[in-house]
């Protein structure tokens, strides 16, 4: 899953808005996933297990509900509400908005405006590439044959803290965990031969 | 496979129309016991009919939808029983169904391209199998007859040898290994065409990975907190 993904969710009443804001937001080059609910108790109910970043509702659907959005607020500080300017708007309910668009905007700016709102969340950037470095390739190739955390530190001549920080490393680079595949991986990648490995 | 962007199932909702959005909501169904043919159904008429509680089939069914349960859907000894039957059934899924699946596809795989990395796949596959079956056998004899035996007594049971916090510690998590397996297959092992064989293996795992997920959920969320509930009290 790339983290890079915006998780929007849509809170309006009319079928019509919603279709099309989907449409919009699916066919575009932004990389999102959209979620709907129905009302403010929906939104804190889903809150609690996932993330969401962009509510994108109908301002009306907030009047004299200020007090649950800020309780939300707080409670979920990197999220955004941008809201759909319909035309009837209170002033109160505009306050609650971090940005807001019009059924009239081009699907350009709505998306540039929904993107905005999205940085704002300062989502954290992480490199996953399986480059592995030297040590890092050392310690697979004892691992893959067989080697304990502190075989492999005396062999290395470093400490078996090390080792487990170079493991993690691993795990993490290549996505895999156990030490039968990191072997097919020591395999695919040419790192070791498949006459070192024992197939019994 | 697992999509998080689904529907919040609710009582008056049609079941036609959730298991059109999400067909896995079908799997879990067959967990339940309940039959396809839902006709115009709502989630209440039809939990009333077969007699589910609703809360539990509705948290379950939002588990499936990507939600987390809020507050714990069980309250009663036949809640705690049908949970357990739902998860045993699940048991048999994995068991009758997907692994026997899963494995003559990597046979197959293995038949077709004799490159020895295969065969390690193959065996790889195997050692977890073996794994998974341990664990389901464990879950099966052990651990729910236990929880079975903490609901009936009713009393505090201290003195047993068994306990729900053990049962969290033995838990373990064996979804890990299958994204081992995709991975592999998806980022580092080259095989050479066959890949209507290879998408099957593939969807498979990802439907494997998805009912495992939420199985693990339904014993962390609903069944270990119930039974701490059931020793504390």
């Amino acid at each position: 899953m790339s983290r890079h993904q915006l998780h929007i969710t849509i809170m309006v009443h009319s079928p019509i808005i919603y279709e099309g804001l989907h449409t919009v937001l699916s066919q575009s080059d932004m990389d999102c996933v959209i979620c709907k609910v129905d009302s403010l108790d929906d939104l804190e109910a889903i809150l609690h297990s996932k993330k969401v970043d962009i509510l994108i509702t109908n301002p009306l659907l907030l009047v004299n509900r200020e007090k649950d959005v800020k309780r939300i607020r707080k409670n979920n500080p990197h999220f955004s509400i941008v809201g759909i300017n319909l035309g009837i708007v209170d002033s109160h309910s505009l306050a609650l908005l971090d940005s807001s668009f019009t059924i009239f905007d081009t699907t350009e700016q709505v998306l540039s405006k929904l993107q905005k709102a999205g940085n704002n969340n300062k989502l954290k950037v992480t490199t996953n590439d399986d480059n592995l470095t030297e040590r890092e390739l050392d310690v697979l190739t004892k691992l893959v044959n067989g080697f304990s955390n502190k075989e492999i530190a005396d062999s290395l001549n470093i400490s078996i803290h090390t080792v487990v920080t170079h493991r993690k490393n691993i795990t993490t680079k290549t996505g895999i965990r156990s030490q039968s595949g990191l072997t097919i991986y020591a395999i695919s990648k040419k790192i070791i031969s498949i006459e070192e490995v024992d197939l019994h | 496979m697992y999509q998080f962007c689904r529907t919040y199932v609710k009582t008056g909702m049609k079941l036609f129309d959730l298991i059109e959005e999400n067909p896995s909501l079908l799997l879990m169904m067959q967990h339940f016991n309940i039959d396809f043919r839902v006709g115009d159904l709502t989630v209440s008429q039809l939990c009333n009919i077969e007699g589910v509680s609703e809360k539990l089939f509705i948290s379950i069914a939002n588990l499936y939808n990507g939600f987390r349960p809020v507050e714990n859907p069980i309250d009663s000894v036949d809640d705690l029983r049908q949970t357990i039957e739902f998860l045993r059934n699940s048991h048999d899924y994995y068991r009758e169904d997907k692994y026997p699946q899963i494995s003559s596809y990597i046979k197959q795989l293995q038949e077709n391209h004799p490159e020895k990395e295969l065969k390690l796949l193959e065996k790889f596959f195997y050692e977890y199998f073996a794994e998974v079956i341990d664990h389901l056998d464990y879950e099966d004899n052990v651990a729910f007859p236990y929880f079975i035996e903490l609901i009936n007594k009713k009393t505090s049971s201290k003195t047993d040898l068994y306990s729900a916090k053990e049962y969290s510690e033995h838990h373990t998590d064996i979804e890990l290994k299958i994204k081992d397996i995709k991975n592999l297959l998806l980022k580092y092992v080259s095989i050479s065409d066959d890949l209507n064989l290879r998408r099957k293996l593939l969807f498979s795992l990802f439907e494997l990975e998805y009912d495992l997920y939420i199985h693990s959920l339904i014993e962390e969320t609903i069944l270990i907190p119930f039974g701490y509930n059931i020793e504390k009290a």
